[in-house]
């Protein structure tokens, strides 16, 4: 169901949506983040990229699974901590960041159902916003299966007409805000389907990033897991968990017990993101680290994305965001790394394949 | 100024001759205005060296994987390595060969002058640019930069651009190296401690709640400690993790085993984290900026740090980095030290 409407109808719209809690992108200091929104007239929908995606909602850093408390030997209580009936709605989501849940969906929505995200993905109504311009320099998103104006994850889009929005509603929820405030939106004329055709075409062609021939890198990699290519890539990093944190699509955790008292036994369990990029990720209790250093590490980035991925779920785990790009403090650049593995024909890799 | 060709040549002489194993300079990357580490092995690779107030990073934070990677090595070649520094990053090397991390002899420097400036600011720089996009930047004449955009060149004064630590920078070139290239030019800030002064004129109300609302905003990705060349404790406080835990060991004694700080990123455990990290600064910090510009969220880590500078330049007349000879200014006692916490 397709609508238009009046830039200065937003915040109305908004108004009518009170019974939810609104996340939009917020600027803090110097970087954007999507936080709960305190007034709907100061939506600001010119943004760059937030520093984290919409996943913070979805899949938090931190999630209580259930609190623990041993009064004497012989009891111990457990109180179960499940995620709370709160629908929310999520305003000027990027439609490479909505895609990147329709990816992380793959692992927690579907042999074994993640009641936390789930819970949450499914009171959260994603409201897009087509990109007309790259928030990136480093955006990809065409390159690995998605566009500018993707609907795929959203339950609406949005499309900056200038004065004007141009309303898609994709889903049952989408239509459902949509419907709680029908009198501001009226039919989309010729005109407005005019430009907005107009509006993709350019928006497309300005995605300044593209990886050609992509399908070739997860065969590819299948042949360089032991190539001193990884070693030569990762001489700069610095084995922070920047490039992993802020990724819409990286979804490792951790689940630990953090004890708050010792006599009685008191705690929580939690979970919490964990990233490949730690030396201690998946470290043994022997001692032995299977990812002892960063060139095992980026590697592991590169193949999780590229290769274990795409073989499991036939897609690739990134989105082309390009956060990774922008916030290495170090210039790794994916994209220069899959051009280079793309390209990769030394004469180690011939030697071991002929 | 330097001439960058004479580094290219210097470095490539030392390569030839076999003085070092391999060089970390900075090169310049494809369509991309900023510079980025570099490791040159091969001679005829000295092409790719650049230098240019895009060079940010302390590459000093590499001697620390480079001394990691000798100990795992069965035969380590024991040439020193090759570095390029600035001034604050050549301190780092004072303070790391003052604590006895490196020896002197591990390393072959080349200091290069920051120009009477410094290197840039990436979010100052995109914001007096605006919607433009920087192509290059170079070391303009005295007080400017050049900016080439997708719009031309354009001259930027320096103080609108430069990092913070650079503006508060008491000594732009390096105070030791084997080869120097560039001038020394004394420059003294108007106030080395500037960027400090709204915050001490705080109440600790006020102060407590800046911090929180800083604070509170770490996603605990530790790029500041990964990029710290002073953070190179084999085990971090926050990593602090008991691995002889078997299945026989109780939940008891997993509870009773020490975890300083959890990974919840929460108050209490961003505070910890961030003020046990500066704490350890002390008469450390050479302040060269990388943790604050490498933060992801934004959080001035550097002013945590700037106070302790501050605390120890007034309470012990100790600058860090200056003289490898002095004592690390923690593991040494003066008489005339001032001691009232201890009476």
């Amino acid at each position: 169901m397709d609508k238009i409407l009046k830039k200065n109808s937003l915040s109305q719209w908004i108004k009518k949506l009170e019974s939810y809690t609104i996340y939009a992108p917020v600027k803090k200091d110097q970087v954007w983040e999507y936080e709960i929104m305190e007034s709907p007239d100061n939506i600001e929908l010119d943004y760059p990229n937030t520093v984290l995606s919409p996943k913070k909602i979805i899949f938090p850093q931190r999630e209580v699974f259930l609190e623990f408390n041993r009064s004497d030997e012989n009891d111990l209580e457990i109180k179960e901590i499940l995620p709370e009936e709160k629908p929310t709605i999520v305003f000027g989501v990027r439609p490479c960041d909505a895609r990147a849940l329709t990816i992380t969906d793959k692992v927690f929505r579907s042999d074994i159902k993640d009641i936390y995200y789930s819970k949450k993905r499914e009171q959260t109504t994603l409201v897009g916003l087509a990109c007309n311009t790259p928030p990136s320099p480093h955006c990809f998103c065409t390159s690995v299966g998605g566009n500018p104006y993707s609907k795929e994850g959203l339950d609406i889009l949005m499309t900056d007409l200038g004065d004007r929005y141009y309303i898609e509603s994709i889903t049952e929820k989408g239509y459902k805000l949509i419907n709680s405030a029908k009198n501001l939106f009226t039919q989309p004329k010729t005109e407005d389907k005019k430009a907005l055709e107009k509006n993709r075409t350019e928006s497309k062609k300005k995605i300044q990033q593209q990886i050609k021939d992509i399908d070739k890198i997860p065969p590819k990699l299948n042949q360089m897991f032991d190539s001193p290519f990884w070693d030569e890539q990762s001489l700069g990093c610095i084995r922070c968990g920047i490039c992993t944190y802020i990724c819409p699509t990286c979804h490792c955790f951790d689940i630990s017990d953090e004890i708050t008292s010792t006599f009685p036994l008191q705690g929580k369990r939690i979970r919490t993101w964990d990233t490949c990029q730690f030396p201690s990720f998946t470290m043994h209790s022997s001692g032995h680290n299977p990812r002892p250093d960063r060139a095992s590490r980026l590697r592991q980035r590169v193949f999780h994305k590229f290769q274990y991925f795409v073989e499991r779920y036939q897609e690739y785990m990134c989105i082309g965001c390009g956060r990774c790009v922008d916030q290495c403090p170090v210039g790794i650049n994916i994209i220069e790394i899959l051009k280079k593995v793309r390209d990769y024909e030394s004469k180690s890799l011939h030697a071991k394949t002929s | 100024m330097v001439n960058l060709q004479d580094l290219k040549k210097e470095v490539q002489k030392i390569l030839k001759e076999g003085k070092i194993k391999y060089f970390i300079g900075y090169e310049k990357r494809e369509d991309e205005p900023f510079a980025k580490p570099s490791f040159i092995k091969k001679p005829e690779d000295v092409e790719k060296l650049t230098w240019n107030p895009t060079c940010v990073h302390n590459l000093a934070r590499f001697l620390v994987f480079e001394k990691r990677r000798k100990a795992s090595e069965k035969e380590p070649d024991e040439r020193p390595v090759g570095i390029m520094v600035k001034g604050c990053d050549s301190r780092a090397i004072n303070v790391l060969i003052q604590e006895k991390f490196i020896n002197r002899e591990d390393v072959y420097i080349i200091g290069v002058s920051c120009e009477n400036t410094g290197v840039i600011d990436e979010k100052k720089l995109s914001k007096k640019l605006k919607n433009k996009q920087a192509q290059k930047i170079d070391f303009g004449e005295k007080d400017n930069f050049v900016v080439t955009t997708n719009d031309g060149k354009m001259k930027v004064p320096s103080k609108e651009i430069l990092a913070d630590n650079c503006l508060e920078c008491k000594t732009n070139y390096p105070v030791v190296y084997d080869v120097f290239l560039g001038e020394k030019i004394e420059r003294k800030p108007e106030d080395p401690f500037e960027s400090i002064k709204k915050i001490e004129s705080l109440s600790p109300k006020e102060k407590y709640n800046f911090w929180k609302e800083q604070i509170d905003k770490c996603i605990r990705c530790y790029a500041c400690r990964s990029v710290c060349p002073m953070c190179y404790c084999d085990e971090c406080v926050v990593d602090s993790i008991e691995l002889s835990v078997t299945a026989e060991t109780t939940a008891d004694e997993k509870a009773k085993k020490i975890i300083w700080t959890e990974k919840s990123p929460v108050s209490s455990e961003n505070f910890t984290y961030h003020l046990v990290r500066a704490i350890h600064m002390a008469g450390r910090c050479v302040d060269c900026g990388e943790c604050e510009r490498v933060c992801p969220v934004d959080i001035p880590i550097r002013l945590l740090n700037k106070k302790l500078e501050k605390e120890v330049v007034e309470l012990f007349d100790y600058e860090a980095g200056f003289d490898s000879d002095r004592p690390p200014l923690l593991s040494s006692f003066k008489e005339k030290d001032p001691q009232e916490f201890i009476r």
